[in-house]
């Protein structure tokens, strides 16, 4: 019998659904709270074949995965694919340099060169975002030279080191909503319009999450999304434009307990079954 | 660590302002639940008896998200 660790450091509603899932499917499950563990690869012995981490804490959920793979398990999602959704320029770099429509960016690390930055995109509004971060937080959207330069300024004066290095990227004039499509090991299972008059439309800052149909020009964009980030379990948000369907972000430890009532899909129930999947081929 | 879903009627007491709380569905440990007097977030430390373990939630950090 497959025995299945969900990696967390607090159990949500997400992570309820799926140890819920997979005790209805027969798996064997074991939750390891990351916080609890010492990881010291000469007394580590995983009782589980497989991971599927679930940390809210992106560093934590980081060093677990290193861990866990350096020792042979693997885990869902693996250290590339998380690496490559959690920062926002990495992620940036890999959609444009596989071809994928995705908004103006650029990064620096001063107010000179952003405003050099904002010059190229055509002028002002832009979005800055910290290269790192979630959830809606601590984006702002700047409207003209005033406010860059008296965000910048905090930012250099107050921030961390890693809200020192400047994300910036062109303010994209889309409807009151974005889509957020759930993306299953290169397919797309379902989405959702995140719908809001604020133009942040994330549900953790107020959005209303509806079923929205998974057309062609979802699936393929979000098939080239994942094999462009390294496959896995991704959440990708889309802006609709004039254009046709532009990549803003992705996400690799989705929360969804507002998807799966709209939607009608199991999201839990597809993550598990991907999971499954693995660790059969793996025994083949 | 133990990881049990509880059946029974389970109840605790907020750590911040001595509210009852009594989750109504199963109750995990690590879950996090929020104080229906209060509204501060609290996480299930774990169960001694019928009784919930409940200690303040962490504030939310820098990197946490999805």
């Amino acid at each position: 019998m497959f025995t299945l660790a969900i990696l967390h450091s607090t159990i949500r509603t997400e992570e309820k659904l799926l140890v819920a899932a997979a005790r209805n499917a027969g798996v064997s499950v074991k939750p390891v709270d990351i916080r609890r563990q010492v990881f010291d690869p000469r007394r580590f012995a995983p009782e589980f074949e497989l991971a599927l981490e679930r940390s809210v804490s992106t560093v934590k959920g980081d060093y677990a995965i290193a861990f866990l793979e350096a020792l042979g398990v693997p885990v869902v999602n693996s250290l590339r694919v998380a690496r490559n959704c959690e920062d926002k320029f990495q992620t940036s770099l890999l959609l444009s340099s596989a071809g994928i429509p995705t908004p103006r960016f650029a990064l620096v690390f001063s107010p000179e060169q952003a405003l050099e930055a904002v010059d190229d995109f055509g002028g002002f509004p832009v979005v800055v975002k910290p290269p790192f971060g979630s959830w809606g937080r601590l984006l702002a959207k700047i409207n003209d030279r005033d406010a860059l330069d008296a965000l910048l300024e905090h930012k250099e004066v107050l921030g961390t080191p890693p809200q020192k290095a400047f994300y910036i990227q062109e303010f994209v004039r889309k409807p009151d909503r974005d889509i957020r499509a759930f993306v299953v090991g290169g397919e797309a299972i379902c989405a959702i319009y995140r719908e809001s008059a604020h133009w942040i439309t994330n549900t953790a800052r107020g959005g209303t999450a509806r079923n929205c149909h998974v057309g062609v020009e979802i699936r393929e964009v979000c098939r080239r999304v994942s094999e462009a980030i390294g496959g896995g379990l991704l959440a990708v948000d889309l802006f609709e434009t004039e254009g046709g369907l532009t990549v803003n972000e992705v996400n690799h430890t989705m929360e969804f307990r507002n998807s799966e009532e709209p939607t009608g899909v199991s999201i839990s129930g597809a993550i598990l079954d991907y999971c499954l999947g693995i660790l059969r081929g793996r025994r083949c | 660590m133990s990881f049990q879903p509880v059946t029974i009627p389970i109840s605790g007491s907020c750590p911040v302002c001595c509210a009852d709380i009594s989750p109504a569905g199963s109750v995990e440990e690590s879950e996090v639940l929020s104080c229906p007097e209060c509204q501060s977030l609290l996480v299930v430390e774990g169960f001694e008896g019928c009784s919930l373990v409940l200690r303040e939630g962490p504030s939310v950090e820098e990197d946490w998200g999805e």
